[in-house]
């Protein structure tokens, strides 16, 4: 093997960041060109608003396919919390309270698929699978497939109309995620247990780690990040759409992959999820901006991501492991 | 006087049809570097298993630190203080070494990981005394074989581990990254830590070892002190070697060779200088009604002339088959060419498990069974039976699934998958690997039998009996290239094959070899 | 050995005597029996048909996925890719090419859209999840913009007569879709036990390296399921649209789940090696009666997709307890 080259974990992840800021740069740069309107404050501000639910999501997501696991269900989650919310303020509680409790049908939902993936060892992409679909029905029952619209309270919208300073509270709470995630990751305990199961299992078992109390808390923290999530579109939205969050899960998955996330685990970052993300709201944004059909972008979703497994796993060879 | 760290009585495991380990009594003291070795199959691996909880015992008595010690998983044995460092190593490349090390021992509070500092203290300076030249923020990903043991053993050190248990740790390093270990093994007795170290490579034992215990066929031989043997063999080494080599043959007699003269004609199969990532310039000719034996320790480079002929990996140099120059770039057209494979690993690279006998037979060539261009269940269940009745395999019929036979008979499966493809040089790796007494005889006959009619059989094999009693020419591999080629015979000395594998015969012999 | 009987001995991959198998039918049993009896509406010709209209086009692109999945791969895309296809049969139909050339222009698109997937996975040695969720993106997006492109949501209008022939046309009282549909499902179940093809599936799904070793060439045959399901999904596609007398591009959303669940229930494991397509049908049958029986029951839509939510894994579970008692 040879001596080894003095390059740290932390410089080699770096590089493939820097290639994706790089790109996300690009992009930015070609779309300024291209259109009037692209670098405004309000665009941009439009562009941060509608990743806040994939970055917030991904958080969790991210931490989730590091240990080599994946949740499938978050969209399902999603238009759950976003009803939950939106029912229970229709009861006349205090709004913080509703949101808290939409958060938390998130979680019940991580509960179930932490039963089923880790007690019950049903593999990961079916039994998340499972979820998505017995969620999604069950909150067409509940909401009778019709959108929560009347009876909400006045400050339903509280998460982004509330604001300290020019700043809504939801963009707030997207950043005490970003934080408490990235804290997580670099140095935390469930962060490295993440890395060590993903990457090699056996390893971790042998050193002592419970690999399956770190997967249940995996998947209650994406539920219960999804639920959040749910809750800030609902906010957003001003209603309660049971039809939100199809295909959501694929676009947190492309998120976290772009980042360079590999599906077997044991490599990946928050900070190249959020990258990820951004660098698919604005192509879409850019496009849309440009007047192409949004169809469009469904199909460059696509490419994108094959690319960005392509990338991944050519990079991984050159390093020769 | 050293005290006792582990006392064995009387230790015995049996596996159905199988006895790993018989009688086995000895006892291992505390700081010294203990040396096992013994042939593949003389029961050293499942001795460990069983000591570190991977196995339980059958009967007999094993203390640890004078308490009776019987683990029931390899976690137990670990919090009372048992190190193994497997030839897999168990490091997490993506983590840094420092995370390595700590790696489920930190300290934490609200779940972020607070470091200890006295126990941090502890591992850099283990780790530094080791190998002053890896950095704590390296990723081990990025680090060398040697390197990624070396913080095995920081680990295995810091979380004061009694005992480390080395298996085969040289295999995969180079001769510099040897003598680095065994100064860090010099290291561990001045911290009082126990080693047990097992090896093929016999020098070894006389460059580092305290102690040797020498295994032969489940039983323990002979314990003794290093220097004591080495005193009473002069002082040489090669002589001691030779010693050793005595206690762990035991008497090796080829009374089932029979001779065979194999008929001159052209080679039916040839490598000349060829070279690949492991192999180093390998040449040799099979010729037909030949059996060719390939001998050496783990990793002298059997399988990787299998995977070479077979058109697993990229050479460098000529094959040549039937007298034709030939480049293979996958299994199917080795096979076309009329080589077929028996592999190593029976259950993972040799039988499909989930399927039946009839199915693994024919998976190698299913012209014999088709009718119109479809599979006809009459041929194949003639087929299987056939085979089931000529090979002797013994089940409820072909119908039944492979993963539930024995070892044996899973391996004349395998076997009768080859024979169905009806080719003319079989290539078998470890064939009757984990076999018992009764069906090793049952294949090799198989084997001598293929001969007989014609097929060139080339037979890769760890264990010394099976290649004296099957193969007619004998090729001795030591680090990937070819040290001899000796014809069998009745003077067939099995010390000297072994001095050669083992490289333990002196500079001159070496030399002669080439 | 002992005489044991032959259900706890045998676990043949290939078997029609499968464990899971025997159980799936009783299930099914229980399923129409229950429904006879809740309701007269149950065993009606009509209903039959309707049940049998239904599950085909899973079963159509079913029979490929199921030896597909066997050989331990699985495709995601299927549904766009057959609303992409269907929209382009529309097009080329309104365009002047005759429908019945168009219909297998359709298929061929399918394969075309199949390779992509087989070179992805086989060459470029990426994941199937992968792949195939790529390629379900771009098919999605390619029939939206192929609806748009020619001018509006779905191409609805300047179809030849003959174009709802397909999708409505029948041989005697048997509709021609489901006659397909049973050809199709009687070529897989022959490949699947009767051929050296099938067997390379088996192989390559349970014991990759041992394939390998023994020769069989994986990727050539992976890659020629993937354009298999690929063809046979553009087939569905054109029916699809047929039926419906539109080019709608949304239409396929969560056909790949179906699809998947009937195999699954089937008793064909996520992991390669075991498996049938008589299975498939078995699955697909049982999730069809039960959403027609409790349509007909007037029990809510959405219930049906929770229930599918547990039947997926219910069966994961059952095959896995199976595995295990038969061990």
């Amino acid at each position: 093997m040879g001596a080894a080259m003095a390059k740290s974990g932390r410089v080699q992840v770096n590089s493939q960041l820097l290639v994706l800021i790089g790109i996300l740069a690009f992009i930015c740069l070609v779309f300024t060109f291209t259109t009037q309107s692209f670098l405004t404050v309000e665009n941009l501000g439009n562009l941060v608003r509608s990743s806040a639910f994939v970055i917030v999501t991904g958080a969790g997501v991210t931490l989730l396919m590091i240990s080599g696991n994946i949740d499938l269900s978050v969209g399902s989650v999603l238009a759950l919390a976003s009803c939950v919310y939106a029912f229970a303020a229709k009861t006349g509680m205090p709004v913080e309270l509703a949101a808290l409790l939409g958060a938390l049908s998130g979680l019940a939902v991580g509960v179930i698929n932490a039963l089923t993936a880790v007690r019950w060892k049903v593999t990961p992409f079916i039994a998340t699978l499972g979820t998505m679909y017995a969620v999604r029905g069950f909150v067409l029952i509940i909401s009778d497939a019709k959108t929560v619209r009347g009876g909400l309270p006045p400050n339903f919208t509280f998460l982004d109309m509330t604001h300290l300073g020019p700043i809504p509270l939801a963009f707030f709470i997207v950043l005490v995620v970003i934080l408490v995630f990235y804290a997580i990751e670099k140095k935390a305990l469930l962060g490295k247990y993440s890395f060590a199961i993903g990457g090699n299992k056996t390893a971790a078992v042998l050193s002592g780690i419970n690999a399956d109390a770190v997967l249940i808390k995996l998947y209650l923290i994406v539920g219960f990040l999804a639920g959040l999530s749910g809750v800030m579109m609902c906010s957003r939205l001003a209603v309660g759409d049971q039809n939100v969050g199809v295909r959501f899960e694929f676009d947190v998955i492309i998120a976290v992959i772009l980042g360079g996330t590999s599906l077997a685990g044991g490599k990946g970052s928050i900070i190249g999820m959020i990258v990820g993300a951004l660098i698919v709201q604005v192509i879409g944004n850019g496009l849309n901006m440009l007047n192409v059909l949004s169809f469009w972008q469904s199909v460059i979703k696509g490419v994108l991501l094959v690319l960005a497994v392509v990338l991944n796993q050519a990079l991984v060879r050159t390093k020769g492991r | 006087m050293a005290e006792t760290l582990i006392e064995i009585q009387g230790l015995t495991k049996n596996f159905p049809g199988v006895m790993a380990l018989r009688d086995v009594s000895f006892s291992i003291a505390r700081n010294t570097v203990h040396c096992i070795v013994g042939e593949n199959g003389a029961g050293k691996s499942t001795l460990i298993k069983i000591l570190t909880g991977a196995q339980r015992k059958t009967s007999g008595s094993v203390t640890y630190n004078g308490k009776d010690w019987d683990p029931r998983s390899t976690g137990e044995a670990m919090k009372a203080g048992m190190s193994v460092l497997f030839q897999e190593l168990n490091v997490v490349d993506q983590l840094t070494v420092e995370q390595n090390l700590t790696l489920g021992k930190e300290k934490s509070r609200f779940g972020f990981e607070r470091r200890n500092e006295a126990q941090f203290a502890l591992t850099v300076e283990a780790l530094r005394s080791l190998d002053p030249g890896i950095g704590l923020q390296e990723r081990v990903g990025n680090l060398s074989v040697a390197q990624r043991q070396v913080i095995e053993i920081a680990k295995a050190i810091s979380s004061n581990s009694d005992l480390i248990v080395m298996d085969e740790p040289t295999a995969a390093i180079s001769d510099e990254e040897v003598k680095r270990l065994f100064a860090i093994i010099r290291q561990l007795h001045e911290r009082n830590v126990t080693v047990i170290y097992i090896t093929h490579r016999l020098t070894e034992i006389f460059d580092i070892g305290d102690i040797v215990t020498v295994l032969r066929d489940g039983q323990m031989i002979e314990t003794r002190s290093v220097r004591e043997l080495s005193a009473s063999c002069s002082d040489d080494e090669v002589e001691a070697c030779s010693e050793l080599i005595r206690m762990m043959l035991g008497k090796v007699v080829a009374e089932r060779y029979v001779p065979r003269e194999p008929p001159s004609g052209d080679p039916i199969l040839e490598f000349s200088n060829v070279s690949s990532a492991k192999l180093k310039d390998v040449s040799f000719e099979l010729r037909r009604g030949e059996i060719l034996g390939f001998y050496g320790l783990v990793g002298a480079g059997k399988t990787e002339i299998a995977r070479a002929i077979y058109g697993l990996d990229a050479i460098t140099g000529t094959m040549r088959v039937k007298g034709r120059p030939r480049v293979f770039k996958n299994p199917r057209a080795a096979i076309s060419a009329g080589i077929a494979m028996v592999p190593e690993e029976r259950r993972t690279e040799g039988l499909l498990t989930k399927l039946t006998i009839r199915e693994n037979i024919t998976i190698m060539d299913m012209k014999p069974i088709k009718r119109f261009g479809f599979l006809s269940r009459v041929k194949e269940r003639q087929l299987a039976r056939s085979f089931i009745e000529r090979v002797r395999i013994a089940t409820t019929g072909e119908e039944q699934n492979v993963a539930k036979l024995s070892g044996g008979n899973q391996q004349k499966v395998v076997l009768s998958k080859c024979l169905n493809a009806a080719s003319s040089i079989l290539l078998l790796d470890e064939p009757t690997r984990g076999i018992d007494v009764g069906a090793k005889e049952e294949i090799h006959s198989l084997i001598r039998q293929l001969a007989d009619g014609g097929a060139g059989i080339i037979v890769f094999s760890s264990e010394l009996p099976e290649i004296l009693n099957l193969c007619d020419r004998i090729v001795l591999l030591y680090n990937g290239s070819v040290r001899k080629t000796l014809k069998n015979g009745a003077e067939m000395d099995s010390h000297l094959i072994m001095q050669i594998v083992t490289d333990s015969t002196g500079s001159d012999a070496r030399a002669q070899a080439g | 050995m002992t005489d044991r009987p032959a259900l706890a001995l045998r676990t043949r991959s290939s078997a029609n005597l499968d464990p899971q198998k025997i159980i799936m039918v009783g299930i099914l049993m229980l399923i129409v029996v229950a429904f006879t009896m809740a309701t007269p509406k149950f065993l009606t010709y009509v209903n039959l048909v309707n049940v049998f209209m239904n599950i085909a086009l899973i079963l159509l692109t079913g029979s490929a996925a199921t030896l597909l999945m066997i050989a331990g791969n699985f495709d995601l895309s299927v549904g766009s890719v057959v609303a992409f296809t269907g929209v382009m049969h529309a097009l080329m139909s309104k365009y002047g090419v005759p429908t019945n050339i168009s219909i297998l222009l359709a298929a061929l698109i399918g394969s075309l859209c199949g390779l992509i997937n087989g070179t992805l996975v086989t060459r470029l040695k990426i994941t199937p999840v992968i792949a195939t969720l790529g390629m379900m993106y771009v098919a999605r997006g390619g029939a939206f913009l192929v609806a748009r492109a020619d001018g509006g949501a779905n191409i609805a209008s300047g179809l030849p007569p003959d174009f709802q022939a397909l999708g409505r046309a029948t041989v005697g009282p048997v509709p021609i879709p489901l006659l397909l549909v049973a050809l199709i499902v009687v070529i897989f179940a022959v490949i699947q036990n009767r051929t050296s093809f099938g067997r390379y599936a088996y192989a390559i799904g349970g014991n990759p390296v041992c394939a390998a070793l023994s020769g069989v060439r994986s990727s050539r045959v992976v890659t020629i399921l993937y354009v298999i399901t690929g063809l046979l999904t553009g087939l569905s596609g054109a029916i699809f649209v047929s039926r419906i007398g539109t080019g709608v591009p949304r239409i396929g959303n969560g056909f790949e789940f179906d699809v998947i669940i009937a195999i699954v229930l089937g008793g064909t494991s996520i992991y390669g090696g075991i498996g049938s397509v008589t299975g498939t049908v078995i699955g697909a049958l049982i999730v069809g009666f039960v959403a027609n029986g409790l349509n007909l029951l007037d029990v809510q839509a959405f219930y049906q997709t929770v229930i599918k939510g547990f039947i997926l894994v219910a069966a994961i579970l059952l095959n896995r307890v199976i595995k295990e008692k038969v061990e």
